[in-house]
């Protein structure tokens, strides 16, 4: 399957460690020119992991790296960036408070040259079709063209090999053919060659020539894109036969409005409404999925949703009773569990134990006299242990010694425990591995089956149209469409994703 | 009350109080410029007070070995870099938490000093005032600003260099990104932690030059007492000023005025209460902070470590 | 997968023997002792004999432990109260001031209630321990407001009340009125103090062992007691530590920040203040009275004990009877001809040495976990 041409950068046995755990073991790869390759595993496979080696971000415990034939020590992306290699990362590593031209220039090694580095960003946005004003500030840009800002200035280094992580992660589907179409450019036109990195099986067999399959830190199957079937890379990439979900939940809710979201309004910056007039509600009994590219408002609903801020028009009523909004652990009190997107920042305290992570909220260990009940704390958090499957070494256990799985795990624990009205899935599966997606799934489907209403908001296709009743697209802070039963279709959302509503 | 604005007149038309405002503004903008470009780059540096007072007793050592005002202030300089150096390796090479460091080097600083003060007693003398021809002759603010020791004079290119450094040279666009977002910067190659320290050894040779200024420029003997809490006026600056150099320099002008009341007000005639006196830049500094402290955006990293990814 | 994890888990919850730990401590310890007697050494004085002053004036010495206690009683109680705001992750660095105010507070109940107004002197003895309470809670009430309501990073603002209230406390010392005694017979000059809180006002110091131990030894233990039963077992220091660990988590779940670290901080300011007052009626500090320079320190000393303890309660109690002894031990330095403030530097030297084993003990647990969990969330 590799074409004739010498590789341009041929990795041979790179293995990395953190601790006990194996990242990367003994992995081989050869990228060659004009050629796009994709790298497929799922969360946790290894695959950050192995490109961020490449651009001296991690150092290989064992293994060497031959850019055409000689070996090299990369020991930061600024070494990565001589050798021609650049990255971009899945999290933006754009620092937003500066100018387009200010986080372009940024990682050079050479003098700064203010007029010279603008001049780049206009050229090279013209000639790749990636246009963007080098002097806006990167804080007032949407995700998408942030992503550019981030292109262009890996490709200013005129880079050879260029990788790119997750790029369609936060991309509206018009948007990631448009990025496509760029990288097809830049492979063909700039004798260059790319590292697509993803756990998106139709977009890599879409997008590249090559496919190199990681599973475990290890490669698990190597084939040209042309050869492969969805099934077959789902296969390798997973181990086993993924079992699709055939629990569904009930159609027909119970029809009892239990949220009701009316006019929401939650002011931005100059002028802009980050939640504009949304209106939603949840039906008890049923999974709403949201669906949206990220920034459209999720955010500040779900924040507005943990008692995190206030809105500055329209109301929230739970149930018929209106629950004032930004007063703390008002939402909760009146029954709305959350999930949050990033659970280290609103979901748990790495720094305190499982035990006292899974009674945040204090009233089931709140004994006589505002003492602590720690014999109820520490019965309540092996009960929990015991009927979710956390894994850790007991009720005492630090928080951050755990698995992201597993504290997910807690939190969902912590917020079903309560015996909730409403349940908010922010992003659950996001980084968790398959063990990990189908036991939240699983979970979600329970919750609805008892009765809640459950409101999950992701920008997995597949996820929604699996476990939603129906689905509700968020576009600049309001909901602008709803599909229900059949309409579920990946077109129609894909369409509405992008602001069509015709 | 009456008697303040009355007074506050006076001492707006009269050239001595200018002198001494001048004075102690300039003693603050040595510490705030300095501190600035570390607070940029995400550190809250208290120990600026320990930089200042360590600059002074160098200063003076210094002066007491040369009898020379320039070595008197690169002895300051390195005095003030000498503290920096355990801020920066203490701070952001181990990570221990900044403000824990800064307070205690600035409790040691004032018994080090102290005891040397004690074993060494060394022997300083004010420096010479030197009129710079022609600015000098400028009505009204002439004197004040041209005609000084001349170690003041050092303060004015070190402002727009300041400036320069931050923002037109690639090290000062680091040290932004780095005091924004360290893991973005991180991640595009930059050595976090590096430019930290280099902008807190930058922070240690601005204030090590003011604490000389203050011994050789202004009051011409060390005493422990001397620097008082101002390098302390000078951090609130820098926030005053909304962590630009221009609002930082404004920040300086009206606490450093303040602060010379004390002395200008009894020269153009007026008694007024000396704790009041003493305490009202303190005052108005918590005034101004309350006033415009909320308006302000700090750099996103300020005063959060960073500790890097392992290699 | 789930194997897998298990045994990542388990790996993870400690790192480092502690063996290590208690030899980075030594090392780190020993290297600023070494420091501090080359400097003695190199100004001419003796390492040995400084050392031998020290341990005579702290402790050996007739009557000299029951005084070093004395000092440390303050010193733990702005400790404890410093713990406390620290739980919160609010940076109260103001203690000195808040612990002045609380003083004057505390002289001023003195001076009206018991020198002028003649009052039983077990109610003045309470009323004077109220009063610095309520004094140093509200100088440090003045930084909480600040904070929550115009957003002034409480790091300066309680730096700057630091300045301010030196100048208050000398502004009523130098008036009749509010603090200063009035002009005794045959007094040529003011001096600028308070008249002595009345015998019968004073904390009472049985004798033991031939060593005056003041009462406020039980007050301050017990003080240590309820703190560290407060942070650990009640719902209130339960719901302080998640917002000191993670506000927005604090927020969900009901905690409000205003309210919470308000509290923290005027409880942190509370307890200078009451170290302030017992310095007054201890008569360690002053001789009973109060005057300019009074808080000598012990605001500052008390937040570094706290800050070095690491928000731990016994470890406070411990560090907090070290820098005493350095400080009674520096009475005795005198004879052997180095400079007294030679402590000031060994005690700055021993704080730094006692920062830098926890901080890189840290830096490689965090890391190590840091990249786990990175390598297993995000690739």
């Amino acid at each position: 399957m590799p074409t004739e041409s010498a590789p341009v950068l041929r990795v041979e046995g790179l293995t990395k460690r953190f601790g006990s755990v194996v990242a990367c073991e003994r992995v081989d790869l050869s990228l060659h020119p004009r050629r796009i390759h994709g790298i497929l595993g799922e969360n946790g496979a290894g695959k950050t992991t192995l490109m961020r080696m490449l651009v001296g971000l991690h150092t290989p415990d064992a293994g060497t790296i031959e850019i055409d034939g000689q070996p090299c020590e990369i020991s930061n992306p600024v070494d990565a960036a001589t050798y021609g290699i650049a990255m971009v990362h899945q999290h933006l590593s754009l620092v937003e408070p500066l100018t387009v031209w200010e986080n372009v220039a940024l990682g050079d090694n050479h003098r700064l040259d203010p007029a010279q580095t603008r001049d780049d960003v206009v050229r090279l946005g013209e000639r790749y079709g990636l246009p963007v004003d080098p002097n806006a500030v990167v804080a007032d840009l949407p995700i998408g063209l942030r992503q550019r800002v981030e292109i262009l200035k890996s490709l200013r280094r005129d880079p050879r090999v260029l990788i790119l992580d997750e790029p369609t992660a936060m991309l509206t589907p018009d948007e990631a053919h448009e990025l496509f179409g760029a990288i097809k450019q830049l492979v063909e036109e700039g004798d260059r060659t790319v590292a697509l990195v993803s756990h998106r099986l139709d977009e890599v067999i879409e997008a590249t020539n090559d496919i190199t399959v990681l599973r475990r830190g290890v490669v698990i199957e190597r084939t040209a894109s042309t050869d492969a079937t969805a099934d077959s890379l789902a296969l390798a990439m997973i181990g086993t036969r993924p079992v699709a979900l055939k629990v569904r939940t009930a159609t027909a809710s119970t029809g009892r409005v239990v949220l009701r979201i009316s006019d929401a309004v939650v002011a931005g910056v100059e002028g802009q409404r980050q939640l504009d007039h949304l209106n939603l509600t949840l039906n008890a009994g049923e999974i709403v999925g949201m669906a949206g590219i990220e920034n459209n408002g999720q955010h500040e609903l779900i924040d507005v949703l943990s008692s995190l801020r206030s809105l500055d028009g329209g109301q929230i009523r739970l149930d018929n009773n209106e629950v004032e909004t930004g007063s703390p652990g008002a939402m909760e009190a009146a029954g709305i569990a959350v999930i949050p997107a990033d659970r280290r920042d609103s979901g748990v305290v790495l720094e305190m134990s499982v035990a006292e992570n899974l009674a945040l909220s204090d009233t089931p260990i709140a004994g006589r006299l505002g003492l602590i009940d720690l014999d109820a704390m520490r019965t309540s958090a092996e009960a929990l242990i015991d009927e979710y499957g956390i894994d850790c070494v007991g009720p005492d256990a630090p928080m951050w010694s755990l698995s992201g799985g597993n504290q997910q795990r807690v939190v969902l624990a912590r917020e079903l425990c309560r015996n909730p009205k409403v349940l908010i899935a922010a992003y659950p599966t996001r980084g968790l591995d398959v063990g990990a997606v189908a036991f939240l799934n699983e979970q979600l489907l329970a919750a609805a089956a008892r009765g809640l209403a459950v409101l999950l908001v992701s920008n997995e296709t597949d996820e929604l149209l699996t476990l939603a009743t129906r689905i509700v697209v968020m576009f600049n802070g309001s909901v602008i469409g709803e599909l229900t039963g059949d309409e579920r279709d990946r077109t129609r959302l894909g369409l509405l994703l992008g602001g069509r509503t015709s | 009350m009456n008697d303040l604005i009355r007074a506050v007149g006076d001492v707006v038309t009269s050239e001595a109080t200018w002198i001494s405002a001048v004075t102690f503004a300039a003693l603050l903008g040595f510490g705030a410029v300095g501190e600035w470009v570390a607070e940029k780059s995400g550190t809250m540096n208290i120990s600026l007070e320990g930089m200042l007072l360590a600059g002074a007793f160098a200063g003076a050592v210094g002066y007491d070995v040369t009898e020379s005002t320039a070595a008197a202030m690169a002895f300051g300089a390195l005095g003030g870099v000498s503290v920096a150096a355990v801020q920066a390796h203490m701070s952001h090479h181990l990570s221990a938490d900044q403000f824990v460091v800064g307070l205690t080097l600035n409790i040691g600083v004032l018994g080090l000093s102290g005891f040397l003060d004690g074993e060494i007693e060394p022997q300083t003398a004010r420096a010479a005032r030197t009129a710079l021809p022609l600015l000098s002759d400028i009505p009204f603010l002439g004197d004040a600003l041209f005609d000084q020791p001349w170690p003041m004079y050092l303060l004015y290119p070190m402002i727009p260099l300041a400036w320069w450094l931050v923002y037109r040279t690639r090290w000062g666009l680091e040290v932004r990104a780095v005091g924004e977002r360290p893991n973005a910067a991180h991640a595009s190659g930059i050595a976090v932690n590096l430019r930290r320290r280099q902008s807190i050894y930058l922070a240690g040779l601005s204030a090590g030059l003011g604490g000389a200024y203050l011994t050789i420029g202004v009051i011409g003997s060390f005493d422990t007492a001397m620097v008082g809490g101002r390098g302390f006026i000078a951090i609130a600056a820098v926030i005053f000023g909304g962590w630009t150099l221009r609002g930082t320099i404004a920040g300086c002008v009206l606490f450093g005025t303040v602060l010379s009341f004390r002395l200008s007000l009894p020269l153009v005639g007026y008694e007024l209460n000396n704790e009041l006196l003493t305490s009202l830049p303190f005052v108005v500094t918590l005034l101004a902070m309350a006033v415009f402290a909320q308006r302000v955006r700090a750099p996103g990293a300020l005063a959060q470590p960073f500790i890097g990814m392992p290699d | 997968m789930m194997t897998r994890d298990r045994a990542e888990s388990s790996s993870n919850v400690s790192t480092t023997s502690w063996i290590e730990v208690v030899a980075l401590y030594v090392m780190s310890i020993t290297l600023a002792l070494m420091l501090s007697a080359l400097l003695v050494e190199a100004t001419g004085g003796s390492a040995g004999t400084v050392v031998e002053a020290l341990v005579s004036g702290s402790l050996t010495s007739p009557g000299r432990w029951g005084q070093t206690i004395g000092i440390a009683v303050p010193i733990l109680l702005v400790a404890l109260g410093t713990i406390v705001s620290t739980r919160g992750a609010l940076v109260n660095i103001g203690q000195e001031g808040q612990l002045l105010i609380g003083a004057g507070c505390g002289a001023y109940a003195s001076v009206h209630l018991g020198n002028h107004h003649q009052w039983p002197g077990g109610v003045v003895l309470v009323a004077i321990i109220a009063a610095g309470i309520a004094g140093g809670a509200l100088w440090a009430g003045i930084a909480a407001l600040l904070r929550y309501k115009r957003n002034v990073p409480e790091v300066l603002s309680t730096l700057l009340l630091v300045a301010i209230a030196s100048q208050v406390v000398a502004y009523a010392l130098r008036r009749e009125s509010l603090l200063l005694a009035p002009l005794g017979r045959g007094q040529g000059t003011q001096t600028q103090q308070t008249l002595a809180v009345p015998e019968s006002a004073r904390m009472p110091s049985p004798e033991i062992f031939g060593n005056e131990v003041s009462l406020s030894l039980v007050l301050a233990l017990l003080a240590a007691f309820m703190v560290a039963f407060a942070l650990a077992r009640t719902i209130w220091g339960f719901r302080l530590t998640v917002l000191g660990h993670n506000a927005r988590v604090a927020q969900r779940s009901g905690v409000a920040a205003a309210r919470y670290g308000g509290i923290a901080m005027v409880t942190s300011g509370a307890f200078a203040g009451l170290a302030g007052a017992v310095m007054l009626v201890g008569g360690d500090f002053g001789n009973y009275r109060l005057s300019a320079g009074f808080a000598a320190n012990i605001g500052w000393t008390g937040l570094l004990v706290a800050l070095v303890s690491r928000g731990r309660v016994l470890p406070a109690v411990l560090i907090a009877f070290i820098l005493a002894c350095l400080r009674t031990g520096s009475g005795f330095l005198a004879a052997t001809g180095v400079e007294r403030r030679i402590t000031d530097v060994v005690q700055a030297l021993l704080i730094l040495a006692l920062l830098i084993p926890p901080a890189l003990l840290y830096v490689r647990e965090r890391r190590r976990t840091e990249a786990a969990l990175d390598s297993r969330d995000l690739s």
